[in-house]
């Protein structure tokens, strides 16, 4: 491993170095290896207690591995310990995973406020709130905030295409398409290819989409070959648009490796996908635990209630799904509709 | 859409992936690297792609003439060449492109594209490449050392990619992102004076020439000082041989003169210390002025001085012939000691064959107070400078005794009286070759 190389002789070199330790504890994380984040996390807290940035790595590490009493501890001190961009986005996205969107837009603002760190940290955050906006069904204040973030920082790839998601979700599939086929060009991130895809998708161009898809599963045997199976989102692209028996084996890995709510959403519904509706609601609703109010999580619930036969459950989820953003996504969201009809 | 924090990790794990990559910013990144060399005549580009499994899986289903089409365009696009402030156009040569095996069983795609444009460059040359603005990836830029130029660059002149063939694995730190380079150009002989590695210490490297490089062995440790004078010695005597250090001006002019075997001592011994006080003084000043004159641009303007300085001896050796013919026209001796231009005439001819101080001698200086070597680099340049002046003396010896030969053969007395203003005539053409050639550097 490249980067790891590296950092494994400096931490050979200084066992107890805390640069070295929260650098290793960043790529285990990247790695998808969140108990080695949240280790080498620990150690570098033990190395430098007065230190914020360790924190942040046990945070992101805790809530992948579903630990969320403990990163609620963890957070609850780093925000006290260092009011700012990094400690304020962390406790947005907490109280996001547990349903509280306004909570997550407030502290979401404290974050761009704070400001601070690279250009790109302050973009990222104004993207971050402006996709809690759309999430809110706000949706020009979601592009007035992807459009600070593009003000600060042209070309800035998640911004383009969170008014690409604007876009779509106004129906405007071709400019949405344009732009998103633009960002995916310069970052083809799978996350960005499957939005392409799917706005082709509910486009109708059904050639276009597939050709672009086809370009995910060519990422996933890349991550592959670099050690990382265990990604959510891939097992997701399987469970869609793939093969669900895979996307149901890429998950477990993924919940055997980090027992988080969104292992258990993409677990759940990659087993609904495969033809095995009962188990998908078993694990839909372990996804559902704290209260998320995530549009693709109830919609994944609410289908394998309905598959199930579970008609007024489905129904419930299919409503909490759509309540905020009627159009939380261009292919998803009418197939919500067409199943509360 | 929801992963808030964690979103950002996949791009992570696809920019550093977990196994040994061969990319510096994984799978994602195009890679490119524009190699250049600026000649008297030309200037010559390579640009090389390396681009990665994802961007090469975009572009599937494309013939390959298609995607080489494509890549084409975006050099023709992207790239940029400006010479002394006005882009040229560049020629595009015969492209190769390749598709090594990548990571996953997926393959990359690798093109080489030469590039020329036949201009001369005078003073600046910047290279800009603007292809692939948006994509990660090592951008580099690599000088090269041309022909018939003394070239100072801002890119450097090492790749440690080997022509993005492999990357440092050892980097945290960003790859490379260079994308635009200047380089200042002054006529020399195939030099090249650029940081080793980017942002490194400056090293001269050189196409033909091999003084600095026995030079570099010595600070090195590797050759004897005994052997490295006498490759000093040996290499000014040889590098008197090449053109433009006024052989046959020095023949011609004693010649000329009639000058004797003590003028031909006294003009190697002139042209010994004149171009050990021309490096000397053109180091000091080129040290004293770092900051504001390249080194480089002082040759023009030395070239003129000493062009100058040939075509006033020759004029001045032109009139005394031909005062001297108008007078012993009648006369067939070949005697004429009384043309007393000797003292003054010889110095100024070995100032202006010495004047000039050779570029590589130069070099070494300079290389040689870089690298905190100075009595070394002093003692080399005052060993060149004999070298030179012994083949200089030695090519007058002859001459003049070749003179003597010719008078004793009794060869027709005609032809022996013209051979002075003949080669007095010779200076002449010789300083106004050198005038014309001096004066455009300068301009």
């Amino acid at each position: 491993m490249r980067a790891g190389g590296v950092l494994r002789r400096a931490l050979a070199l200084s066992p107890n170095d805390p640069d070295a330790l929260v650098g290793a504890g960043t790529l285990a994380l990247a790695r998808h290896d969140f108990a080695a984040g949240l280790r080498y996390g620990d150690a570098a807290r033990r190395a430098a207690p007065q230190l914020v940035r360790p924190l942040g790595v046990i945070v992101d590490a805790q809530v992948e591995l579903g630990r969320y009493r403990e990163a609620t501890r963890t957070l609850n001190r780093m925000v006290d310990l260092k009011p700012n961009l990094a400690s304020y986005a962390r406790v947005s996205y907490f109280r996001e995973l547990h349903g509280d969107l306004g909570g997550a837009l407030e502290a979401m603002r404290y974050a761009v406020s704070a400001g601070g760190g690279t250009p790109e940290n302050v973009a990222y955050v104004q993207t971050l709130l402006g996709n809690l906006e759309l999430a809110l069904g706000h949706r020009a204040a979601a592009r007035f905030a992807y459009g600070q973030a593009l003000a600060g920082l042209p070309r800035y790839v998640p911004a383009t295409v969170g008014l690409a998601r604007v876009e779509a979700a106004e129906r405007n599939y071709g400019p949405a398409i344009r732009r998103l086929r633009t960002a995916v060009g310069r970052l083809p991130l799978p996350e960005y290819v499957v939005a392409l895809g799917e706005t082709e998708l509910a486009a109708g161009r059904t050639a276009a989409a597939r050709r672009d898809l086809a370009l995910v599963g060519a990422e996933e045997r890349l991550l592959q070959a670099n050690g990382v199976n265990t990604d959510v989102d891939l097992a997701l692209f399987e469970a869609n648009h793939g093969d669900p028996a895979r996307g149901v084996a890429l998950a477990r890995r993924a919940w055997a490796a980090a027992p988080s709510v969104r292992s258990a959403d993409a677990l759940g519904w990659a087993l609904t996908r495969a033809g095995n509706p009962a188990a998908g609601l078993r694990w839909a609703k372990r996804s559902l635990r704290l209260g998320s109010a995530d549009p693709a999580f109830l919609y994944h619930a609410g289908m394998a209630a309905r598959a199930t036969g579970r008609t007024a459950l489905s129904q419930r989820w299919l409503r909490r799904a759509l309540a905020r953003n009627p159009r939380f996504s261009p292919l998803y969201a009418p197939r919500a509709w067409a199943a509360l009809r | 859409m929801k992963r808030a924090l964690l979103a950002g990790l996949l791009l992570v794990a696809l920019l550093a992936p977990a196994s040994a990559s061969a990319h510096p910013l994984g799978n994602f990144s195009i890679n490119h690297l524009v190699a250049v060399s600026v000649s008297r005549d030309r200037v010559d580009l390579r640009y090389v792609l390396d681009q990665a499994e994802i961007p090469t899986f975009q572009e599937r289903g494309l013939a390959r003439d298609a995607v080489l089409d494509r890549k084409r365009a975006e050099v023709r696009r992207g790239l940029h060449l400006i010479v002394d402030g006005s882009e040229v156009r560049l020629a595009q040569g015969a492209g190769a492109l390749s598709s090594p095996p990548g990571q996953g069983g997926l393959p990359l795609t690798r093109v080489e594209l030469p590039l020329r444009a036949a201009v001369h460059a005078r003073h600046r040359v910047e290279v800009r490449d603007d292809t692939f603005p948006d994509r990660v990836g090592w951008k580099a830029i690599v000088a090269h050392p041309g022909q018939g130029t003394a070239v100072r660059s801002t890119a450097p002149s090492g790749d440690p990619t080997d022509g993005l063939r492999h990357y440092p694995q050892d980097k945290l730190a960003s790859p490379l992102a260079q994308r635009t380079a200047r380089l200042a150009v002054a006529p020399g002989d195939g030099t090249l004076n650029a940081p080793k590695a980017p942002g490194g210490p400056t090293t001269t490297n050189r196409s033909g020439d091999g003084l600095t490089g026995l030079f570099e062995d010595a600070a090195a440790g590797r050759g004897a000082l005994i052997l490295l004078l006498l490759a000093a010695f040996g290499w000014g005597a040889v590098h008197a041989l090449s053109p433009g250090h006024g052989k046959t001006m020095v023949a011609a002019y004693l010649v000329g003169t009639r000058g004797t075997a003590r003028h031909a001592l006294g003009l190697g011994a002139t042209v010994t210390i004149t171009h050990t006080l021309g490096v000397f003084a053109l180091g000091a000043v080129a040290l004293l002025l770092a900051q504001y004159v390249l080194p480089e641009d002082l040759y023009p303007w030395l070239s003129l001085a000493s062009a100058l300085l040939v075509l006033g001896i020759g004029a001045t050796v032109l009139r005394k012939r031909l005062r001297a013919r108008r007078g012993h026209s009648h006369h067939h001796h070949h005697h004429h000691h009384e043309d007393g231009l000797s003292k003054k005439g010889i110095v100024a001819m070995g100032a202006s064959a010495g004047l000039l101080p050779c570029p590589s001698a130069l070099v070494v200086l300079l290389a040689a107070l870089a690298q905190h070597q100075v009595p070394l680099g002093l003692g080399l340049i005052v060993v060149f400078s004999l070298g030179l002046a012994t083949t200089l003396t030695g090519l007058g010896l002859v001459v003049v005794y070749a003179q003597r030969l010719t008078a004793k053969l009794r060869v027709p007395g005609r032809v022996v009286g013209v051979l002075p203003a003949l080669s007095s005539l010779a200076i002449v053409a010789i300083g106004i070759v050198m005038t014309a050639k001096a004066l455009p550097q300068v301009a």
